[in-house]
């Protein structure tokens, strides 16, 4: 509860020379990560559609990011003359740096097991394995998430054309409504853990499987998150930010050069720190069985693999989903997400006091769980009610054509 | 606040970053801009009307509801952290709390306020999309005056019906 | 202590600066960004008081959902982009003398409740106190105690915000 025993006994120059290269080797890790993750969405998308994919620079075309990103080096920076000059060339510090700072709280390792608190000697000093871990972690996490609508929003806005416009005023209704669901689902994990701060979730989580939160809160935020966090990263089916056939390329269409780029990586960076994150808090972070050899090492390549799991994942999802619909997306976030994360949390709650408060067990579940099935069941009558309301019969949503009457 | 100093550092590096990225850019990249290259991007068509001004006031009021979800969420932390100290106290005060907001919720839904399918009332436009019209083809079919006969049966069928949808595609809508 | 007053000192430059910004500039997405830069700054002066929940706070309502809120306002009505010249009206030395108003208000608000009070230092603290005064949990001790009615009274203020943005926006 106490925070990174670096700064623990006082500063000098120690202590400053380890932060400094514990944010150096984020920094790299986030930098290096992103290139390869590039190189995996291509290829693995490559294979799914039987194509071979990238595979001239390089061993395997391993080199085919950083090809890219030489090229886009040396293209013409092209700036609409009907932008905000200033706006326009702010935006992409506002995607890329949030996207380096979100990794800050990830655990990238360290032993929780045997009385252990994950942390590591480093020239004498204690220190966890992650960059930062402020108090209030998860609401970092969720306040760098609301920093990088910002990105999106004047991207788009500041191009002064009307592709950008209509794709930054989407993604910002999507994103902002998203980031109410995950937030909800956010609570259930600290409910369960008792702290903002991500080095204690992890160490929360750190006994059995039993103990990780996807299964300890029964899956439900898990989901709520993963939906959200594919939505909040404007990735598909999600994706309606940069619809190709209707928005040309979304916020990004005027920006060229390695400006484009900068938006282009923070875009994978943050796939990248979504998933830490969803691996942070969700499955236990860097927990899991020590085989032979020194511990410090499994659970880094524990963290690594829960890592790949997840990002293989978004690129499946790509690979496999057609994209929403706007009113579906919309529908699925606030009816549906939200909603459930409240009722679960609640219901989640409401077990955690009961056995501290040594409630009949069986009789509490049966009371919160009829309380929510009469939640959801009053929600439905409202959306039935709205449905009526607007007069829609029963092909109501599939007609083709609309007519205003009244 | 210690804990915040590796943030800063991180800061500087991302920041650091992207002007680095952008300065080498500016170095090495030519600039030769055009007139044509500084328009806004339309596909290749001539831009002629402003970029619209006006957008649905449900983008306005999902960021309104926002907000009072976000001040609604930001409470129920402190109360996870502590709320085994609070026990059944605490999920009381904060079922009361989470009670008239939900009821809100509902109201609103049945209100249509988180709508996006289409606003307006949706009516059939009889034979143009209704079902029928698979059968009933609106093309007006012609040439075939006095041919009928000369089909064999199956042909003839299909050729009846296609007068009659004739007919009813005619209807102008 | 050193440090902390230079942190200090450049916060509270960069906020009265970016203020300045807000009401001179001439084009109203810039004021906002000004707007975000103040509030981001008045946060990070937060952290300094190690009171990083309100910190949180101050990120996530007011820049993550105001600002975002009136700069969605901003843009689905009026962005056009440039100088706009019609920002400045005639009220401008009534809105000085109601700032003035406000800031002495504030001023004699804080000298009469807390004088020559001081918080006490952070230096020797150990930051289990430092938890357990001001951390998360004592901001929710704090809620579910002395300001629980105030806290209940918050859910039916939501209400009436749910409810008004509803009717502001209807079709009618």
């Amino acid at each position: 509860m106490t925070g990174d025993p670096l700064f623990a006994d006082g500063f000098d120059w120690v202590v400053l020379a380890i932060l400094v290269a514990k944010a150096v080797i984020g920094f790299t890790i986030v930098v290096v990560g992103v290139i390869f993750m590039i190189w995996f969405e291509r290829k693995v998308v490559a294979d799914m559609q039987n194509r071979i994919g990238p595979n001239r620079a390089g061993r395997w075309g391993l080199g085919q990011t950083l090809a890219d990103g030489i090229k886009l080096i040396f293209k013409e920076d092209l700036k609409p003359d009907r932008a905000d000059k200033p706006v326009f060339r702010l935006a992409p510090y506002l995607s890329v740096v949030p996207a380096f700072l979100t990794f800050t709280i990830v655990p990238i390792g360290g032993v929780f097991t045997g009385g252990n608190d994950g942390g590591v000697e480093l020239f004498g000093r204690r220190t966890w394995m992650q960059v930062a871990d402020p108090p209030v972690g998860v609401l970092f996490l969720l306040a760098m998430s609301s920093i990088a609508v910002y990105g999106i929003m004047l991207a788009g806005w500041s191009s002064g054309s009307k592709y950008p416009l209509l794709g930054s005023v989407r993604a910002t209704a999507q994103m902002v409504s998203y980031e109410a669901a995950l937030g909800l689902s956010v609570v259930a994990v600290v409910l369960l853990s008792g702290s903002l701060s991500t080095h204690d979730i992890v160490a929360a989580q750190a006994g059995s499987i039993f103990d990780w939160n996807v299964i300890a809160t029964a899956a439900v935020p898990f989901v709520v998150f993963c939906v959200a966090a594919t939505a909040e990263l404007n990735r598909p089916p999600f994706d309606l930010v940069e619809a190709e056939q209707e928005l040309v390329g979304g916020f990004h269409t005027e920006y060229s050069s390695i400006r484009f780029g900068m938006f282009y990586l923070a875009e994978f960076m943050n796939t990248i720190t979504m998933s830490a994150i969803i691996v942070t808090l969700f499955l236990g972070g860097p927990a899991g069985p020590v085989l032979f050899g020194p511990p410090l090492i499994w659970g880094t390549l524990w963290f690594t693999l829960k890592l790949l799991v997840f990002l293989f994942i978004f690129v499946w999802l790509r690979a496999t989903l057609p994209r929403y619909r706007y009113d579906q997306l919309m529908d699925l976030g606030w009816k549906r997400l939200i909603p459930l994360s409240l009722g679960w949390l609640l219901v989640i709650g409401a077990i955690s006091i009961g056995r501290d408060a040594g409630w009949n067990r069986p009789l509490t579940l049966v009371g919160a769980f009829s309380l929510g099935v009469i939640s959801w069941a009053a929600l439905i009558g409202a959306m039935r009610v709205a449905k009526l309301r607007r007069g829609g019969d029963e092909f109501g949503e599939l007609s083709t054509a609309t007519e205003r009457v009244g | 606040m210690d804990q915040y100093l590796p943030l800063v550092v991180m800061f500087v590096l991302a920041v650091g970053f992207v002007v680095l990225s952008l300065l080498t850019s500016k170095l090495l990249a030519p600039d030769r801009p055009t007139q044509a290259k500084q328009a806004p991007y339309e596909c290749g068509i001539v831009p002629t009307r402003e970029p619209a001004r006006r957008f649905p006031v449900r983008f306005y009021l999902v960021a309104m509801i926002f907000i009072v979800f976000d001040i609604e969420i930001i409470f129920l932390f402190p109360w996870a952290v502590v709320h085994r100290e609070l026990g059944a106290f605490g999920l009381w005060a904060i079922v009361a709390f989470i009670v008239p907001f939900f009821l809100s919720f509902l109201w609103e839904i049945a209100e249509g306020g988180l709508d996006w399918g289409p606003l307006a009332r949706s009516r059939s436009l009889g034979v143009l999309t209704g079902p029928e019209r698979a059968t009933a083809p609106s093309v007006r079919v012609v040439g075939l005056e006095g041919r009928l006969a000369a089909r064999p049966e199956g042909r003839a069928t299909v050729a009846v019906g296609a007068s009659s949808g004739g007919d009813a595609g005619g209807v102008g809508h | 202590m050193i440090a902390q007053n230079i942190a200090f000192a450049i916060l509270a430059l960069v906020a009265t600066l970016a203020a300045l910004r807000v009401v001179t500039t001439r084009n109203v997405v810039h004021a906002a960004l000004y707007l975000v830069v103040v509030l981001a700054s008045v946060g990070a002066l937060y952290v300094l008081l190690a009171a990083e929940f309100v910190a949180a706070v101050q990120i996530l309502i007011y820049i993550g959902a105001i600002v975002v809120l009136f700069l969605f306002g901003i843009m689905l009505t009026r962005a056009t982009i440039g100088v706009e010249s019609d920002l400045d009206n005639d009220q401008r030395w009534i809105a000085a003398i109601t700032g003035l108003f406000l800031l002495g208000v504030l001023t004699f608000v804080l000298v009469e409740s807390f004088g020559d009070d001081q918080l006490p230092g952070l230096a020797g603290v150990s930051r289990e106190e430092l938890t357990a005064q001001r951390g998360t949990g004592a901001v929710g001790d704090a809620i579910f105690s002395t300001y629980l009615v105030p806290f209940e009274v918050i859910s039916v203020l939501l209400l009436a915000a749910l409810v008004g943005a509803i009717v502001l926006a209807r079709r009618d």
